[in-house]
């Protein structure tokens, strides 16, 4: 039988981490609750009173259950969080969904795309593939919207010193690239040199499909791009039928999936704000 | 099977009255039925119109509470109900609750309730207004995976008992009844048929079902069909296999607490995101993913069945034109207005 009732879970830290978002500490009081993720995998956080909301790890619960997520107050439950006093006991659940295809991205030239807060679920991944060092080549290519909204400084310089990363912002002036990541493509790949073989995206669906389009545009496979999708969730085990995709549910299918299974997915569901990549 | 000859079900409804929680059917004067709790077990009349509330709140609660917390722990706050019994449930319901046990199979919540629970089927032996078990392999017999007992009310006011499973077999423990012939077998499969064939004939059901399984619907249709939906929930409320919920936090004076209520996949805001991203803010979309979540290939092969049972109960009250029987039709004339000529 499965269990919609979260574990009790220390809000232990946070700091500031850009305009409106934190990066928290939080830590399960009993370590053995969660014992094995994989990056991109999600919990369902729980404020007593308030409701629950789908974040990822960006580190996965260690052996003192401490793990951590970088969160941004946008509605009414990250708000909440935001009000919360570290030693306050919080509510979690999971671990959930699919995560990145961690084996597929051996020996690959793997480029990551990330847009504002997405890139949350490709933190823990970043630092798995740097660990692993079995990748050919790795790089970041991270869009924002200005100084203010860039997240994790100090994450992306000590990556920096291990592979190449390119920050674009939208508001002019504030960096080299200018714009997002989509209008940017080119230049970084120009400075790249050689094209990717693996494509790993998440942030706004639209610049998702706009980039996976553009790659595939470029001759890489569909099969070889691969995307984190957000929806509304609420109970994460596949019940209450909120996040769906077309047959399948991103909370347990997804949030991770391959390019050619989301747009034969997404296909299937009559979407006008979806761009079909023939009407790109 | 073992089957018996009952002369009334009032006998076979006080025996399970000593040990279960008896709720059964009670016609209301507008001609309508709802299930009610019995003090004592009423005499069964025959089914008019399907109750316009299915069974599914028996099992799946239209609202409860999920777990409590105390400022420390989270204590799950799984019911805990006496034995009850579904006395006299048609087959359509019956197919919807064997199909939402598939659905529900890891929920603690469905399964507390449900383990407890005897279902006693009815066949029907007219057709309702609305129904097409029969198109849907839902009935008008009870299928015996889908009850413990089945009753069947033969031409001369006895009943036919069948006992499907072993919880049945168990619950008529006790109870001396005369075994049936096997001439009373073959009567009962005779009066289904004869029921089977009074059903209106309608081929768009089945034509419309199978486009919907090869999903060869265009969005245009979708779109002209969205125009008519109101997205009032009318539908999924009343669609016994319908189980999308939403949750909602609360704190009273003994804590806090998380409950879920039954939610509905064609409300606007079903999936919308904090970022106001809503990937099915048009109806259109929504019923699309609503009638071809009923009958894709997928549901299919997850649970053996299409996600509907025929109770036409969407048809019943939906106040645009949305329903099963509207939609079907709609879907045939589009697909032979579309065709190549
Ligand atoms: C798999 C997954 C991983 C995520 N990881 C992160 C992360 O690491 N960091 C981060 O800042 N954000 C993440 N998000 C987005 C985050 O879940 C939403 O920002 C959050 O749900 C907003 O809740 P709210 O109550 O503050 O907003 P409101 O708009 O007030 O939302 C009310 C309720 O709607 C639901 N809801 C609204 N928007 C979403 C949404 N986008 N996804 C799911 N449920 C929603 C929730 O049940 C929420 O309680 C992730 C989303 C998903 C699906
Ligand atoms: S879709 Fe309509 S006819 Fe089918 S089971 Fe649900 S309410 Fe009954
Ligand atoms: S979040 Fe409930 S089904 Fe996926």
């Amino acid at each position: 039988m499965l269990s919609l009732t979260p574990m009790p879970t220390e809000l232990v830290s946070y700091y500031n981490d850009s305009e409106d978002t934190r990066h928290f500490c939080f830590r399960l009081l009993d370590p053995e609750a969660i014992k094995k993720t994989q990056p991109g995998q999600f919990f369902m956080l729980h404020i007593p009173g308030i409701g629950a909301a789908p974040f990822t790890f960006t580190t996965p619960p260690d052996s003192r259950g401490v793990f951590y997520a970088l969160i941004k107050s946008v509605g009414k439950v990250t708000r909440a969080l935001f009000n919360q006093q570290a030693g306050t006991t919080l509510g979690v659940r999971g671990p959930f969904g699919t995560g990145w295809p961690i084996k597929t991205l051996a020996g690959q030239r793997i480029l990551i795309v990330a847009g504002g807060c997405g890139i949350a679920p490709l933190v823990n991944l970043t630092e798995t593939l740097l660990q692993q060092n079995s990748y050919q080549s790795l790089a970041l290519l991270y869009g924002a919207g200005s100084q203010k909204t860039e997240m994790l400084k100090a994450q992306r310089l000590r990556w920096q010193q291990q592979m190449p990363m390119y920050t674009v912002l939208e508001a002019p002036g504030q960096s080299e690239l200018t714009g997002t990541p989509v209008d940017v493509l080119d230049t970084v790949l120009g400075q790249l040199g050689e094209f990717p073989t693996a494509l790993l995206l998440c942030g706004p669906e639209i610049m998702m499909q706009k980039m996976a389009v553009k790659f595939i545009d470029k001759g890489l496979a569909e099969s070889s791009i691969w995307l984190s999708i957000e929806r509304r969730m609420h109970c994460a085990v596949g019940l209450c039928g909120h996040c769906y995709l077309h047959h399948s549910y991103g909370c347990a299918d997804g949030p991770t999936y391959q390019w050619d299974h989301y747009q034969r997915l997404s296909a299937g569901d009559t979407d006008p704000g979806l761009v079909i990549p023939s009407q790109i | 099977m073992q089957s018996y000859q009952l002369e009334t079900t009032q006998t076979l409804q006080y025996h399970l009255a000593d040990h279960y929680q008896i709720y059964q059917r009670v016609d209301l004067q507008n001609g309508d039925s709802h299930w009610q709790s019995m003090e004592s077990p009423q005499p069964v009349t025959p089914l008019q119109k399907l109750p316009i509330s299915s069974p599914k709140q028996f099992f799946f609660s239209e609202r409860e509470n999920l777990f409590s917390f105390d400022g420390e722990c989270f204590r799950e706050t799984v019911p805990e109900p006496e034995p009850f019994v579904l006395f006299g449930v048609q087959s359509c319901d019956l197919t919807a609750i064997a199909y939402q046990d598939q659905f529900f199979a890891e929920d603690p919540y469905y399964q507390a309730r449900r383990k407890q629970a005897l279902l006693v089927g009815f066949d029907c032996l007219t057709p309702c207004e609305y129904g097409f078990c029969h198109t849907v392999n839902a009935g008008p017999g009870v299928n015996p995976d889908c009850a413990d007992i089945i009753l069947h009310r033969q031409p001369g006011g006895d009943w036919l008992v069948l006992v499907s499973s072993l919880k049945g077999k168990q619950a008529l423990r006790g109870l001396n009844l005369p075994a049936a012939d096997s001439q009373a077998l073959v009567g009962r499969d005779q009066q289904v048929k004869n029921c089977i064939e009074q059903f209106e004939q309608d081929p768009s059901l089945a034509q419309g079902i199978d486009q919907l399984s090869n999903e060869t619907i265009d969005n245009d249709f979708w779109q002209q069909l969205g125009l008519q939906c109101l997205s009032c929930s009318g539908c999924t409320t009343l669609c016994p296999t319908c189980s999308c919920y939403g949750t909602r936090d609360f704190v009273d004076d003994t804590g806090q607490h998380q409950e879920r209520f039954w939610d509905s996949c064609l409300y606007e805001s079903f999936q919308r995101e904090a970022s106001q991203h809503n990937p099915s803010e048009e109806a259109g979309a929504r019923l699309k993913r609503f009638w071809t979540h009923k009958f894709s290939q997928q549901t299919v092969k997850a649970f053996g069945r299409h996600g509907c049972v025929g109770c036409g109960r969407c048809e019943q009250t939906c106040p645009g034109v949305v329903g099963v029987h509207s939609t079907m039709k709609r879907i045939v004339a589009y697909q032979a207005e579309s065709a190549p000529c």
